[in-house]
């Protein structure tokens, strides 16, 4: 036998995933989202995607140079430190940079891009997620931290949810509020059809948020390769609908009316659905076990629906950095039983 | 009996089986010139070598006796003469190597063998021939035989949930009607009428074999790890759930494993003691995977070379199973009666990768069999703090299955920070006396008066303020 045997402590068999693996499914799961942004949006959007995702990578890159004391005397430290950084890249700064640049809306103003969502995204990365301790170790989602910084730092007023309109259309740009201003407002319908809210086509929304048919293609595939649990965003929809429904039934002129037909359009506007498959299933911003898990996300969809019909905007930012920072609380307390454990009077007051 | 299934049972990883010998029907391993056996044989103490150097044995005879309840006798497992009586290379409490050097005579001294023998003689027959559980713990039989309540079941576990090792499934297919009649003795021994056989669902040549018998009930497991661990097969068998802390007799039920079943049937009718065992060699780099009858104390470069020898060079070098086994450095190692397999693992197989930072992801929690939280307590034992470990962890009750370490994507070491949780609340110190002096010295008298060294009431309520605020 060969002096390169390897000596550990079992398991000597592991799966084969990894953390950069399933980081990569997600930028897949993502993809279609990205790309029917760019088809509504037009080549902003795409300018949108790649500079954000630019700066997130950029930004890690240049933290870790920095912390590895890549600014030596010698160049060659610098190429190891390079080296050291390619290995150890495990793509969850390209998951936040894409998640920031499909809650964002486009812009008429391109070179604006070249600041605010840099900018944005630098405060994703370097601020909520390095100086927290890097990977796994955030306390609050980077990119809907980015989202907020950016909606709180620019003016409000480029940013209201527009569409673009198809890709090769005479582009003119319609600003205009989202489907919620109707759904929320005095006697709510939907401005919008079914069929059109589930395509996309027409909608006045963020960059990946408006195509529920894209997230839903996402959600199939992270679920199919068990990287969210598929019961989680049909869990968070079904109790957020509920109570959209009800909380918009105060609404009517005619007395209070709890409006089934309105359920689906709550949960296919104004990103809920987005934030429901990829921003509350978030492994490092949610609670570690299952019960736990269940209790943020009844938690969440009650707290949006109820948010977003007090505020009448896009809230599902503020709420998921809002619930983010009760997860350590959540997961203090809720833990589950072992196997074999017994209730006892002893147990309760010691334990 | 007709074959049921088992209850279903949240947690548990589906690794492949890549059970490669699960046709190699049982070889016997050629005599090996030399053996050398540990006289730490079983959980507990080890034997007291009862031979001296220059001694000529038999194989079968006893050559260490066990040291209390909970050790076991050794005996010989081949006929020859004692070379040699050498200390273990990290023998702490005493375990011994004693070396035989063969002499191809074959010359057997068994124990006389007993007809329809009573509980009682069971039971000394048990603990003469130095059975021990052949599942891989190593736990005295004599002593699990032996109930201090009252139980109502016999489970005999054939569950080999662990991939790669296929010697239970051998000796289930090969010797059903001797594993059968040992399963009968120890339910005479122990007093009980039911007995049920637990197998995964990937051996139905063994399900279908157990079905023949009118007195024995197989149950069907689902192909999931660690369906073999002893509480979880209590569970889904009988639906019965083993407090934390107690043993399955306090659940009216005692779990055996199918090899020890089967010495136990020799040790009866044969009075042959158990000193050779079947040992799977099995991985990607062996050239023939096949399950062979090993005596004990047998070099490991033996069996290599039986199987064909090395293909290619392997990764790792596992003792036992892949999740739970010893990894090896080298071939100078010898068997033990606890000894279930003999992995040769090639590079895509083993797992040795770099940890990298925990993500939160959960996966953990959501496969551990006991439902237990790994991550926190390797997030508080990496930080020193044994106790939170203990509360949000819980890590006491852990049955080291490497379930977590296998399914968690950033390759923490799990299980390495679950026993140093282990290690050092067993260790925990003495709480310091409370009552100090100014420089900070424990304080012996006052005014002449000694003081007592425990704190009084108010001083605790002053702990606790301290500890939650």
């Amino acid at each position: 036998m060969d002096n390169t045997v390897v000596v550990s402590t079992p398991p000597h068999v592991k799966s084969k995933r990894t953390t950069r693996g399933i980081m990569i499914d997600v930028c897949i799961a993502l993809l279609p989202c990205a790309v029917a942004g760019c088809v509504f949006f037009g080549w902003q959007a795409l300018l949108i995607i790649l500079a954000s995702v630019f700066a997130c990578v950029a930004t890690e890159f240049v933290y870790f140079f920095i912390q590895n004391k890549g600014f030596s005397h010698k160049c060659a430290d610098a190429k190891a430190v390079c080296r050291r950084f390619i290995r150890q890249f495990d793509f969850t700064s390209v998951v936040t940079g894409l998640i920031l640049a499909l809650i964002l809306p486009t812009t008429d103003k391109w070179y604006e891009v070249f600041y605010e969502v840099m900018i944005g995204g630098i405060f994703s990365i370097a601020v909520v997620k390095m100086l927290f301790g890097g990977t796994g170790k955030n306390l609050v989602n980077p990119a809907a931290a980015g989202r907020v910084f950016m909606f709180i730092s620019f003016s409000l007023t480029t940013y209201v949810a527009c569409n673009f309109g198809y890709v090769g259309d005479s582009g003119s740009l319609e600003t205009g509020a989202t489907n919620l201003s109707v759904l929320l407002g005095s006697n709510p319908t939907s401005a919008e059809s079914l069929l059109d809210l589930f395509l996309g086509s027409g909608v006045k929304g963020c960059i990946g948020e408006t195509c529920a048919l894209a997230i839903l293609v996402g959600y199939v595939y992270l679920s199919v390769r068990q990287v969210i649990k598929w019961w989680q965003p049909l869990m968070f929809l079904a109790i957020f609908g509920f109570a959209a429904v009800f909380m918009s039934g105060f609404g009517f002129e005619s007395g209070y009316k709890f409006d089934m037909s309105l359920y689906l359009p709550h949960i296919l506007s104004a990103g809920v659905l987005f934030a429901a498959v990829f921003m509350f299933t978030d492994y490092v911003t949610s609670p570690k076990n299952v019960w736990a898990q269940m209790v943020y996300i009844t938690i969440s969809a009650l707290v949006l629906a109820i948010l977003r019909y007090l505020t009448g905007i896009e809230v599902a930012s503020f709420v998921i950095l809002f619930m983010n920072l009760f997860v350590p609380l959540i997961d203090k307390y809720i833990l589950p039983r072992p196997f074999g454990y017994v209730k006892t009077k002893r147990a309760k007051e010691g334990k | 009996m007709k074959a049921v299934k088992g209850k279903y049972y949240f947690g548990g990883i589906h690794p492949r089986g890549n059970k490669y010998a699960a046709s190699a029907a049982i070889e016997v391993l050629p005599e090996p010139e030399q053996v050398a056996i540990s006289t730490l044989q079983s959980a507990g103490k080890p034997a007291v070598p009862a031979v001296k150097v220059g001694q000529t044995v038999k194989e079968g005879e006893i050559i260490a006796r066990a040291d209390g309840n909970v050790s076991s006798n050794v005996f010989a497992s081949v006929s020859g003469t004692v070379t040699e009586i050498r200390d273990a290379a990290d023998g702490n409490g005493g375990e011994k190597y004693i070396v035989i050097k063969a002499d191809k005579k074959g010359e057997k001294s068994y124990l006389p063998p007993l007809a329809d023998p009573e509980a009682d003689e069971i039971k000394q027959r048990i603990f003469d021939a130095g059975i021990v559980g052949l599942g891989g713990a190593g736990f005295p039989t004599a002593v699990k035989a032996s109930p201090s309540v009252p139980v109502d079941t016999l489970i005999v576990n054939g569950a080999e949930c662990e991939p790669y090792l296929t010697c239970d499934h051998r000796i289930m297919v090969e010797k059903t009607e001797e594993i059968a009649r040992g399963a009968r003795y120890i339910a005479k021994a122990i007093g009980v009428k039911k007995i049920i056989i637990g197998i995964e669902a990937n051996k139905p040549d063994a399900i279908e074999a157990f079905e023949r018998f009118a007195n024995i009930q197989p149950v069907i497991l689902r192909k999931q790890y660690p369906m073999g661990g002893e509480k979880q097969l209590i569970y889904v068998t009988t639906g019965r759930k083993v407090e934390l802390g107690k043993l399955p007799m306090h659940v009216g039920v005692v779990v055996q494993n199918t090899g020890t079943c089967l010495a136990v049937c020799e040790a009866i009718e044969n009075g042959k003691p158990l000193y050779e065992r079947v040992v799977t060699v099995s991985g990607k780099c062996v050239k023939e995977p096949k399950n062979l009858l090993v005596k004990v104390g047998t070099p490991l470069s033996n069996l290599v070379e039986f199987c064909g020898g090395e293909d290619g060079t392997p990764k790792k070098v596992v003792a036992g199973g892949p999740m739970t086994g010893v990894a090896l450095a080298d071939y100078a190692m010898y068997t033990h009666k606890t000894t279930s397999g003999l992995l040769l693992l090639s590079d895509k197989e083993a797992a040795a990768d770099e940890p990298t930072p925990c993500l939160n992801c959960g996966k953990c929690a959501d496969v551990c069999p006991m439902h237990l939280m790994p991550m926190n307590t390797a997030f508080y034992s990496s930080a020193g703090d044994f106790e939170a470990a203990e509360k949000y962890g819980r890590a006491s009750a852990c049955i080291e299955c490497g379930a977590c370490e296998y399914i968690c994507p950033a390759k923490r070491p799990l299980i390495q920070a679950i026993r140093k949780t282990k290690a050092a609340l067993r260790s925990a110190k003495k709480p310091e006396p409370v009552v100090r002096d100014v420089a900070g010295k424990p304080l012996t008298e006052i005014d002449g008066k000694p003081v007592e060294q425990s704190a009084p009431d108010y001083l605790k309520a002053n702990e606790k303020e301290e500890n939650n605020g």
